[in-house]
């Protein structure tokens, strides 16, 4: 969704700067969709038969009304994961919250609120993703894979999908 | 439930101390944290079906149960009988069973070896006579920055180590994975090979052409030669042969580990004995930092090293005769392929199913005493088999990570149908020969 620029989505709106949706301006609007905070739906005008091929491009972008919207998962493969803990150590959400040790940081017991990872039972166990910076992170930051991109066994995969699906 | 913090993993020789298990109050394993699949395969075995519970002696050609004081009794009838006995094995237990075991060799008149004989006894066979640049995995955490995995996959045989040195962040460093360069001398792109980055180098080498490589290194930075092909050398890309080179050269804190691959492709050690000599040159070269050595051992096979040089002044190849050591150039493999034995005692190992079949099948022909906790083919096949409290969980005591350094293993747990400790079983056959 942040690949998307905010001009693409801009030149499908009504551009009439109604301030129905609640929004000084349809650049606004625009940027509130980009940012995921606006539906298409909320726009009012956008409904109106006159702009219904403006509303199908903007669903194709951003899913239409009622459909589930595709969300971020990391899947940690049971068959793949040998527990080696390099998901735990380079993440670095965990590697705020976690304490020193020999293994440079070592996940406590219980784990942080904060924790991504950790290792449990000899396989990796994702905790909590809401803390994950694909989601909480600004900028490039919210570019992170370094989990998926440095596991050994490639055991670790980041993608976007519904839950059904 | 009992929780047991920074329990140290007996699973493979990095004994990682960061390990969390919890047991219920009946002694079952309920959760672990932090560790590995093959630590926690290993925490896991305690509750194996395949545990020996009893000590077992070979009647009418079948293995049957009996009592300890039976089976002590029958080794030590085969013992007065032996001329040549030898003891193997040896690595996957402690220091203090290791002390037992060479103090029983010079007791029974008898010759003791490791597992380290065909492992990394050549490493330090090899670094008796030249010296040795050794480090710390602490000090690899703090200041490392190039890491050099020659035939060597980690992050199959070790599975914590590439977490532990190359992931983590160092004191002295702030970031911890983008400054420590990781290079890959291989001919396969192994499990290691993973966790490679954009910076990372991966060296393809031939199998066999280590030596090459190794003196054009030395050429190339003696100023014996001024540049490299610009085909390459022995396979590998010239641009990647530069980097390499440049690596060696400016690394503050550089450490090359060397695996089975350095070891299996070539018995006699001139690998070894040339990657301590590069070591030694770069050492000789580099105006800031150093390089050193970790060998990528297995289990305590360091502490057998350590127990036996300070004991007898040997590493490997230890044979007694009235008391006193006695010089001989023959190990394990050359001793069991004439049959120059005539009973074996094997504590902590399956040769059986390590060693090839013209091997195996000399061992199998002559009385055998297995010390293990499972059954594997060598108790299969032995002839009295003792059945041991699992070292590191069941039993305490000292064992040699892979760069020397002491650690303790704990006791967390009483060991089921009251087994022995490997050790307290080595003492007991010394004070039955002592009568």
């Amino acid at each position: 969704m942040s690949q998307l620029n905010f001009m693409d989505v801009y030149k499908f709106l009504p551009k009439t700067n109604c301030k129905e949706c609640g929004l000084p301006t349809c650049m606004a609007f625009a940027l509130a969709l980009v940012k995921g905070e606006k539906h298409p739906k909320d726009c009012p005008p956008l409904l109106k038969p006159k702009y219904s091929q403006d509303l199908e491009k903007l669903n194709d972008l951003f899913g239409a009304e009622g459909e589930a919207e595709k969300k971020l998962h990391i899947d940690v493969d049971e068959e793949k994961c040998d527990g080696c803990g390099v998901c735990v150590i380079v993440c670095p959400v965990n590697a705020r919250y976690c304490p020193n040790s020999l293994s440079g940081k070592q996940p406590k017991h219980p784990p942080d609120d904060h924790q991504l990872f950790q290792v449990k039972n000899g396989k990796s166990e994702l905790l909590n993703l809401e803390h994950c910076r694909r989601l909480v992170a600004e900028g490039r930051e919210r570019e992170c894979r370094v989990c998926e991109i440095y596991c050994p066994r490639d055991a670790i995969k980041i993608g976007y999908y519904t839950a059904e699906s | 439930m009992k929780e047991f913090e920074k329990f140290v993993c007996p699973g493979c020789s990095l004994y990682c101390d960061d390990i969390k298990l919890i047991f219920s109050d009946k002694n079952e394993l309920l959760e672990t944290y932090g560790l590995c699949l093959k630590g926690y395969k290993k925490v896991s075995e305690l509750f194996s079906q395949n545990r020996i519970k009893k000590p077992l002696i070979r009647k009418n050609g079948e293995l049957q149960e009996v009592s300890y004081e039976e089976a002590f009794d029958r080794v030590n009838e085969l013992l007065k009988s032996s001329k040549k006995p030898f003891l193997y094995g040896f690595v996957n237990t402690t220091c203090e069973a290791q002390i037992k075991g060479i103090e029983l060799a010079r007791k029974i008149n008898g010759y003791i070896e490791s597992n380290a004989s065909y492992c990394h006894g050549q490493t330090y066979l090899n670094a008796i006579e030249t010296g040795f640049y050794f480090t710390t995995l602490t000090e690899c955490v703090n200041k490392g920055d190039t890491f050099i995995f020659w035939g060597s996959n980690a992050a199959d045989s070790h599975p914590k180590f590439l977490t532990k040195t190359i992931f983590s962040r160092g004191k002295f460093r702030i970031t911890g994975r983008e400054i420590k360069t990781l290079i890959l001398v291989d001919p396969r792109k192994t499990a290691t090979y993973g966790a490679a980055g954009v910076r990372d180098l991966y060296i393809p080498l031939q199998p066999g052409k280590d030596l090459e490589l190794i003196r054009f290194i030395k050429d190339f930075m003696n100023g014996d030669k001024s540049q490299i092909p610009s085909d390459g050398f022995v396979g590998i890309d010239k641009e990647d042969l530069n980097r390499l080179i440049m690596n060696l050269q400016d690394a503050e804190n550089g450490v090359v580990l060397f695996g089975q691959g350095v070891i299996n492709s070539d018995p006699q050690g001139a690998v070894i004995r040339a990657l301590i000599e590069l070591v030694d040159l770069v050492n000789k070269q580099l105006k800031r930092g150093r390089f050193s050595i970790i060998p990528m051992t297995g289990h305590n096979m360091n502490g057998f090293v350590q127990v036996a040089l300070s004991l007898v002044g040997k590493t490997q190849q230890i044979e007694f005769s009235n008391d006193n050591l006695v010089d001989n150039n023959e190990n394990f493999v050359s001793k069991v392929k004439k049959g120059d034995f005539d009973l074996s005692i094997i504590v902590a190992s399956d040769p059986i199913s390590n060693l090839p079949v013209t091997l195996s099948s000399e061992l199998s022909k002559k009385p055998l005493i297995s010390v293990d906790c499972f059954h594997t083919p060598t108790t299969r096949i032995a002839d009295v088999v003792l059945p041991a409290a699992i070292s590191g969980l069941e039993a305490g005591g000292l064992v040699y990570r892979m760069e020397n350094v002491p650690m303790n293993l704990q006791k967390i747990l009483e060991p089921s149908e009251k087994l022995l400790s490997d050790e307290q079983i080595l003492q007991k056959i010394i004070s039955n020969v002592e009568g």
